[in-house]
């Protein structure tokens, strides 16, 4: 039994490494001065990147639509989905599992199938009534997400109301309670933290959405659409800091939750006056979750400023000169190796597109470096030489 | 307290069941119950699990219609009048306390609804606790209370709205066994105290017998007898009501001949003479059954004499049960523990026992309660 | 109907006539607005030619298989295998993906429900929602940091010796299975976990005490428990592993196209709406006919899936 444990133990960090290994990573190329997010070499610790992604207009831009479709998905979805979880609990057996399959199916359907489906519907809607208006991004974004959105606010309230006792509905009728009363009174307090819960998930699942979005948004952008676009066209570490900030705020959420929960747990189960925790006040009042939240935000803000007071460029520009200097070195050694081969044959250099693809990286608009690898991957370019190139932007934009 | 709030004469509290039947499709639940239940008077339903006895409640309260028949609460007629605008109150068997209010806005949650101001609800409610004897928990939350304190406050609800009929739905069955004997004798004293007419839903015989002015005993959805809770247990009407009531010995035999009262019954172990159940009329060869309590089978000769083996024996204090075989049918006999006086009869031995006519019961073939 | 209308009378006898009308309307405008109406329309543009505006609801606008017939052949009647193998790559990688899924979510859905305990448990739970909570492009990007030419797997790689030029991941779809295997791990564990903890572990004691080996317990006592479980997590993972597109676009070699990306391209690069409507019916009656039939094959319903 205890080798199974071990094994267990084993086999628990190992995958807990493959789902962390790669986040922890982007986290650390956030940091790293390298113009392609990576690890190695490390060139200088840089909190350049926080800027340069606060910087990008489009992603920002993208992040204001976000908040609107998500505010409007919210309004919506977390509604539908009680209604359907409702339904759900009154029909008889038969009839209920046909609703939950077609209510359950829009998570199944394929994003993009439902992305399209939306378009057609109110192209031809608003062609039929000419009702243009509803033709936008906005809206069309908003009704191609609830579709499925809903139905993940619905699993949340079903798991709710599978814990309602239907008996308290039945005392309040008893007691003289309208049946509306009893539902205001009784059964929507308790939903209520599953309302909280549900609104949450929509929001996020609104936010996070791609596949439909991509179709619906048209010619507008959210921000996953906007950071979709700049990952295939590109990437820089600007997007390793995005990971950092959502990561952070996800931790901070979990970390103030599990206080939260756990003061709750330590109440309800009457543990409270007796665990030496929450009997100190000093301790009560550090296990509170709005204090835990408190100190959490306090400390990041402290990072925060110390980082943006942190400068890289004195260090930046010593690995520029180092570069510049190797640069000048491996030109030279090109050239001889070139002249060589010139007199070998009379072809271009099989090295040229790289090269290419190297010095696209100082404008900026076109494809980076990193990106153009994939297409022509030569083993005689070696890709520090992209990021060498494009670390010459580096400073100008910073300012 | 509703009683003495009120300054004209006692309210007309009962409750008529006319001719009710409810039916689920082609489940019978509930089969021609005729009664009625008195004004101020603790009422027992009695029977074993799934014998229509919760439906019957329900149909009372009015989260249900019957499906032939009318209920009748103080005189009028209960037809599509809801449970919120019937003048009953319904205890649940899990209570039903509203978690996330406190004890305070639970009590006073009937008068809330009724747009009774916050300041009267506080008032009410503190009294409330004052009569259930637990005054000043008002803020604590129904999490923080102990199993028979939520009962108390659970019936403080119920009586908030000033209900002409409290229904209990074997509210007592969740608790241990000294709780809910203190509990009995609780219920028994605030049903005197308010005068209202309790109608208590039970499959617990010794709640029944105890706490009831009468009970009525339930089975497959038929109301087998309705009486005080001796005549339901020294009278029985009926095989099952025998059976399920208490502990009783059934010998199988044929009626050799009925004289008025009584009726003499031949089984294998002789020919018994005993009182005939129900005021029922036999021919001579009828299947008939005799039921004869383990207490009222007495050791020595006399009326009904007959001999039986000593199988085994239990020793309970106050009782020794004994298990003897007479004839192909074991029998149960309790005797009284004499002291040192007596002395214990050893197994294998042969008993003389006897009983008197008037003290068994002659009852027709039917199905008797199986987990006795 | 009738049963409709009964549950509708249900409703509102026991909360009212505000929350009654209130569910019905939402719950028929769901069905019908939002997940009827759009199917239907989408089949209904896939029969028809891709007409410029000015001649839609003329006599050129009428029903055709033509957009169909593009899928199956090519303009000289030759098979179109080109996206015949597309469609049947993505399918047969997407079941790669969930078996790939199925076989690591299995022991940690396992040590969850009946190993794991107090704070390690809710650590486990914590550390398996997080990922999920990080946006799914940033994940795909986190992948490409992980195995670009100069990326972490190469440089380990090269630097322990295991090959000396950088292996190009993202052609051999590497980074591709690694990333639509890392992305819907939790929607495997978790139903999986719901499974597998309606366990009584006194079974799997039981089993183990009377000389089974690990293998065997599972085997017999805990995968029948989980099978539904299993089931529902492989179909989610399935059906969103066949219609990703955010993941194919970034990781995916420039040479292999994922279905949706064909979708994709037949809207916003050609502006074909009925040629790529017709090709998105075809990848939904593909995916849902496949996961119909792998649950006939294990008896599972759809009314398991998202419990």
């Amino acid at each position: 039994m205890n080798r199974n444990t071990l094994f267990g133990g084993a086999y628990a960090v190992a995958f807990f490494s493959f789902l962390f290994g790669p986040l922890v990573i982007m986290v650390i190329t956030a940091f790293n001065s390298s113009k392609f997010p990576r690890v190695v070499p490390w060139e200088c610790f840089t909190t350049g990147w926080f800027g340069e992604l606060f910087g990008n207009q489009r992603l920002m831009d993208g992040l204001l639509n976000s908040v609107i479709i998500g505010a409007g998905v919210v309004a919506l979805a977390v509604p539908i989905g009680l209604a359907g979880a409702l339904a759900l609990s009154e029909l008889p057996s038969k009839l209920r599992a046909t609703l939950y399959t077609v209510l359950i199916l829009p998570i199944l359907i394929p994003g993009v199938v439902l992305g399209i489906s939306t378009i057609v519907l109110w192209g031809q809607i608003s062609r039929g009534f000419g009702a243009g208006g509803l033709y936008n991004g906005y809206f069309l974004t908003i009704v191609g997400q609830i579709t499925f959105i809903s139905a993940y606010a619905m699993l949340v309230f079903i798991a709710r109301l599978q814990r309602f006792d239907a008996t308290q509905t039945e005392a309040a009728l008893d007691l003289g309670a309208t049946p509306g009363q009893a539902f205001r009174k009784i059964l929507l307090p308790f939903m209520a933290p599953a309302i909280g819960s549900a609104a949450f998930i929509t929001l996020l699942a609104s936010f996070e959405n791609y596949n439909t979005t991509v179709f619906t948004v048209l010619s507008e952008s959210t921000f996953t659409t906007a950071l979709a676009s700049k990952v295939r066209h590109g990437t820089d570490p600007s997007l390793s800091a995005l990971a950092v900030i959502i990561i952070t705020i996800t931790l901070v959420g979990a970390l103030t939750n599990e206080a939260y929960q756990r003061r709750k747990e330590a109440e309800m189960g009457g543990r409270a006056s007796r665990s030496p925790l929450y009997a100190n006040p000093v301790t009560r009042a550090l296990t509170h979750p709005g204090v835990v939240f408190a100190i959490l935000v306090g400390i990041i803000a402290v990072v925060s400023f110390a980082g943006s007071r942190h400068d890289s460029s004195m260090c930046e520009a010593a690995v520029l000169q180092e570069k510049l200097d190797r640069q000048e070195e491996l030109r030279a050694a090109q050239k001889a190796r070139i002249e060589a081969e010139q007199k070998q044959q009379s072809t271009l250099p099989k090295s040229n597109s790289a090269f290419g693809g190297a010095f696209g990286g100082l404008g900026g608009a076109t494809p980076a470096p990193e990106s153009a690898e994939p297409a022509a991957p030569k083993p005689e370019s070696p890709s520090a030489f992209g990021g060498a190139f494009g670390g010459i932007t580096a400073p100008k934009l910073e300012e | 307290m509703p009683d003495t709030s009120r300054p004209d004469q006692t309210p007309d509290r009962s409750v008529l069941l006319d001719h009710v039947s409810i039916r689920f499709g082609n489940f019978t639940a509930v089969d021609n119950a005729n009664l009625k239940i008195n004004s101020g008077e603790f009422f027992s339903f009695l029977g074993p699990s799934g014998c229509g006895k919760t439906t019957l409640l329900r149909c009372i309260s009015g989260f249900s219609e019957p499906t032939e028949g009318k209920v009748l609460i103080g005189g009028k007629d209960m037809a599509g009048v809801g449970p919120n605008k019937r003048p009953t109150a319904l205890i649940f068997q899990h209570l039903a306390l509203f978690p996330l209010m406190s004890v305070a806005d639970n009590i006073a949650f009937p008068l809330e609804v009724r747009g009774v101001s916050k300041k009267e609800r506080r008032k009410r409610a503190d009294e409330l606790l004052e009569m259930i004897a637990l005054p000043g928990i008002g803020d604590k939350k129904v999490s923080e209370l102990s199993g028979g304190q939520k009962q108390r406050v659970a019936i403080a609800r119920a009586l908030a709205v000033e209900p002409d009929i409290l229904l209990l739905d074997e509210p007592l069955s969740a608790l241990d066994l000294k709780l809910r004997q203190h509990m009995r004798t609780e219920l028994r004293a605030i049903q005197k105290q308010v005068g209202v007419t309790f109608i208590y839903i039970t499959h617990d015989q010794g709640e029944a017998l105890t706490m009831s002015d009468r009970v009525a005993v339930m089975s497959k959805g038929v109301i087998e007898q309705v009486g005080e809770p001796d005549r339901i247990y020294n009278r029985p009407r009926s095989a099952f009501v025998a059976s399920f009531v208490g502990e009783n010995n059934a010998l199988q035999g044929v009626i050799k001949v009925q004289s008025g009262e009584t009726a003499a019954l031949d089984t294998p172990m002789g020919t018994f003479e005993a009182r005939v159940g129900g005021g029922r009329k036999y021919k001579a060869g009828d299947k008939a059954l005799l039921f004869v309590r383990p207490e009222q089978l007495v050791p020595g000769a006399g009326d009904n004499a007959f001999e039986a083996t000593l199988t085994r024996q239990e020793f309970e204090g106050a009782t020794n049960h004994v298990f003897a075989k007479a004839g192909d049918s074991e029998l149960r006999v309790s005797m009284v523990n004499a002291g040192l006086a007596g002395s214990l009869p050893a197994a294998g031995e042969t008993l003389s026992l006897g009983f008197a006519p008037m003290n068994a019961t002659i009852l027709p073939v039917a199905d008797m309660a199986s987990d006795t | 109907m009738k049963q409709l209308k009964l549950a509708y009378d249900t409703m509102l006898a026991k909360h009212g006539m505000g929350a009654a009308l209130f569910v019905a309307i939402a719950v028929t405008l769901w069905v019908v607005v939002f997940i009827t109406l759009p199917q239907l329309s989408m089949l209904d543009y896939s029969f028809r030619f891709n007409l410029p505006a000015d001649q839609i609801g003329t006599e050129a606008d009428h029903y055709t298989l033509d957009q169909y017939r593009s899928f199956f052949f090519n303009n000289d009647g030759s098979v179109n295998t080109l996206d015949l193998m597309i469609l049947l790559r993505t399918i047969v990688a997407a079941v790669i993906v969930t078996l790939i899924d199925v076989l690591i979510c299995y022991p940690i859905a396992y040590i969850l429900a009946h190993g794991a305990k107090g704070v390690a448990a809710r650590l486990m739970v914590i550390g398996l929602i997080i990922p999920y909570w990080i946006n799914e492009i940033l994940r795909a990007f986190a992948f490409r940091v992980l195995f670009g030419a100069t990326g972490v797997v190469n440089t380990v790689g090269m630097q322990i010796g295991l090959w000396d030029v950088p292996v190009d991941f993202i052609r051999a779809d590497v980074a591709l299975y690694f990333g639509l295997s890392y992305a819907y791990i939790l929607l495997m564990i978790f139903p999986m976990y719901n499974a597998i903890e309606a366990l009584d572990h006194t079974q799997v004691e039981a089993a183990r005490d009377m000389g089974a080996p690990l293998w065997r317990v599972h085997w017999r006592v805990v995968l029948p428990i989980a099978k539904p479980g299993i089931v529902s997590g492989a179909t989610m993972v399935f059906m969103l592993t066949a219609g990703a597109l955010a993941a194919p676009q970034i990781l995916g070699g420039p040479s292999s196209l994922w279905f949706t990306q064909v979708i994709y391209q037949w809207f916003n690069e050609s502006s074909n709406w009925p040629r790529g409507s017709a090709y998105a019916v075809v990848l939904l009656f593909t995916c849902i006919s496949f996961v119909l039939l792998t649950m006939r094959v294990f008896k599972v319903s759809v009314g398991e899936i998202g419990k």
